[in-house]
């Protein structure tokens, strides 16, 4: 019950819909302030504190435009590889059965749950020169992956393996068995009726979980800290140099660094709100 | 990575009061005490603590619970000055402690009154290599060598990094790196070397485990890491360089947060004991150069002609397998004309190794 200063009783339904238009809002609209906007805002504060000048030096000193340009790529090809065998596994998953598939279906998530510090090391682990996969890798073969710029890719497609998968899985849940078998009746073989039926329906998705899986790799530090050399302009990502940078006391680099990383991601979270878009229209 | 964690022993102890009201009821409530060390002595601090404990207890009747925390000493200063109330520092460099009498939270005076200066272990400089040193690693010249690969944590991000770097830039300095002389010898030397770098761990605890997991040749790294690897039954090898430089590592109570934590007693009486002969012994056996010269005599590292009281004997033994060799040249930091000087040489934003490392070919 809800009373007014004079004593009468108002009516609890407007109040309740008074605090649900406008409290919800500013709670809502508050949080996303405080919490996301005034941080985002703080680091380019303090990117550009010095000035336009420093920025531009800051973020073209040859080991930030390296360490940029090697996490781009390292994210890029991951990317690839990624979409190609996300797309192949969210199909497999919707279109077959075999013994094990639930279980399957759960490990996909696994990467979510990891530390990724903890996947660092398992590559070390794992690929290390005391295994046998590591010495026949670095004596048979002649590959380096650990610290070297292999052993950043696998870090970052454990990191970014269920993105593409999870977001392609449920669209193919709904495309309708009678569409496919439709092309089918008319002749069509099954790659033609993944081709020119399923793949247009999905390629919105695909798009958005590989800018996902990007937008996350740039991000990436825990793995990539542990199978990464930091060396400057050979194996030191976007990340490590930032690191470097804040333990080395130089915030204002950091902070510039950091606006370049924003930039991308500000790119990639609008591109996946125009495919979300265009998939819901 | 930053751990923190409950002092098993004092843990025991207050398990222990638990059993005993009649003595708990009298006893003064638990103090708590908050360690900041860089990651390497974190075990030598496992073996002094209980030794505290126990001391404090007997002399005041008053638990302490000691709360540790580790990680890279560059690291750990800014934790600190950033807002990390820890009552005592233990720190790689002295370099890490004046950041903290900058930030206003330690005095200036913090080792005027102490007879060694603050500085409560030291090391040397030395070169990890493999069981058969299979590179034929002898000294620093052969790091330069083509396709050597080198462990060394990163000099931006880690104290013991920057020890690293100085006793590589001394021993050139002063002729003791043949094949690199004249004017240009430390910065010749320093770029074969750091172009030699396969991994620039962020502390020097890192560094020597990815040396361990058998990744490359030679790590430059401290001989209490060597020590206390043997000690644990590992199989790598180590060299002595001819010339290498003395590692000192301070430890201080920060004054402000100890006036806030009410801290100050027991903070004071930690550092001080750390300098007894036990803890400094606790030290030696972790592979540690003591500092006093007691312990120093018992470990066969006492001065020529020294006249030196005998150290009583404690609790803590001396572990007669740890020698402690004389290299040919042992050089301190104020060959570089102390810390500040050596800093803007190397490290600072146009440091010798500063240019070197953003110049390392990719």
């Amino acid at each position: 019950m809800a009373f007014d200063s004079t004593g009468v009783q108002t009516n609890p339904r407007d109040t309740d819909a008074v605090f649900g238009k406008w409290g919800l809002r500013w709670v809502a609209l508050g949080y996303l302030t405080m919490f996301i906007l005034v941080p985002v805002l703080v680091i380019n504060v303090q990117g550009l504190r010095l000035g336009l000048d420093v920025f531009w030096e800051s973020i073209t000193r040859r080991e930030a435009v390296s360490a940029i340009w090697l996490t781009i790529t390292s994210s890029a090809i991951m990317t690839v590889i990624n979409v190609v065998i996300g797309t192949l596994t969210a199909y497999v998953l919707v279109h077959y059965r075999f013994p094990g598939k639930r279980l399957f279906n759960t490990l996909v998530d696994l990467p979510f749950a990891i530390p990724t510090m903890v996947t660092g090391v398992m590559l070390v682990v794992l690929y290390g020169p005391q295994t046998a996969i590591g010495q026949f890798l670095s004596d048979e073969l002649g590959i380096r992956v650990l610290f070297a710029v292999p052993g950043i890719i696998l870090a970052l497609l454990f990191v970014g393996y269920p993105f593409v998968i999870r977001t392609v899985q449920p669209v193919l849940l709904k495309i309708e068995a009678a569409q496919t078998e439709a092309a089918q009746t008319i002749g069509a073989s099954s790659w033609t009726t993944f081709w020119r039926v399923i793949f247009p329906i999905i390629r919105p998705a695909i798009l958005t979980g590989a800018l996902l899986s990007f937008a996350r790799s740039l991000g990436e530090f825990g793995s990539i800290i542990v199978v990464a050399g930091n060396i400057p302009n050979r194996t030191q990502t976007a990340t490590a140099y930032l690191y470097t940078q804040v333990e080395a006391g130089n915030l204002q680099a950091a902070s510039a660094v950091s606006m370049v990383l924003l930039l991308v991601a500000f790119a990639i979270t609008i591109g996946v709100d125009v495919f979300r878009w265009r998939r819901h229209a | 990575m930053k751990h923190l964690k409950l002092t098993l022993a004092a843990a025991g102890l207050l398990a222990l009061s638990a059993f005993a009201p009649v003595a708990a009821q009298d006893a003064p409530e638990p103090i708590t005490l908050t360690l900041a060390g860089y990651a390497v002595p974190r075990e030598a601090y496992g073996d002094i603590i209980p030794l505290f404990q126990r001391y404090w207890l007997d002399q005041t009747g008053q638990q302490v619970i000691v709360l540790e925390s580790y990680q890279a000493s560059g690291a750990q200063s800014r934790a600190v000055a950033g807002g990390f109330a820890a009552d005592v520092v233990a720190l790689s460099i002295e370099p890490d402690i004046t950041r903290l009498v900058d930030a206003g939270l330690v005095s200036e005076d913090w080792k005027d009154d102490n007879p060694y200066s603050g500085i409560v272990t030291q090391s040397l400089v030395v070169l990890a290599v493999r069981a058969d040193n299979p590179k034929n690693i002898l000294d620093w010249a052969d790091l330069a060598a083509e396709g050597v690969e080198i462990i060394t944590p990163d000099p931006a991000t880690s104290g013991g990094a920057q020890w690293n770097i100085l006793g590589a830039a001394g021993a050139a300095e002063r002729g003791f790196v043949p094949g690199y002389e004249g004017e240009t010898a430390v910065a010749d030397f320093l770029t074969a070397l750091a172009g030699n770098v396969l991994v620039f761990d962020r502390d020097g605890r890192e560094s020597y485990l990815t040396f361990e997991r058998g990744i490359g040749d030679v790590a430059i790294t401290y001989e209490n890491e060597v020590i206390g690897a043997a000690l644990a039954g590992g199989t790598d090898a180590y060299v002595y360089p001819a010339s290498t430089i003395l590692i000192e590592n301070p430890v201080a109570v920060v004054d402000t947060y100890v006036d806030q934590n009410g801290t100050r007693e027991v903070a004071e009486a930690f550092v001080e004991f750390l300098w007894t002969a036990d803890a400094q012994r606790a030290f030696a056996n972790r592979g540690f150069r003591p500092v006093t010269p007691e312990v120093r005599a018992q470990y066969g590292l006492a001065e020529e002609g020294e006249e030196i009281a005998e150290a009583g004997a404690g609790a803590v033994e001396v572990n007669a397998s740890i020698v402690y060799p004389a290299v040919e040249d042992e050089f301190t930091i104020e060959h570089f004309g102390g810390w500040s000087e050596a800093r803007a040489t190397y490290f600072g934003d146009e440091g010798l190794f500063t240019r070197i490392a953003a110049e390392i070919q990719g």
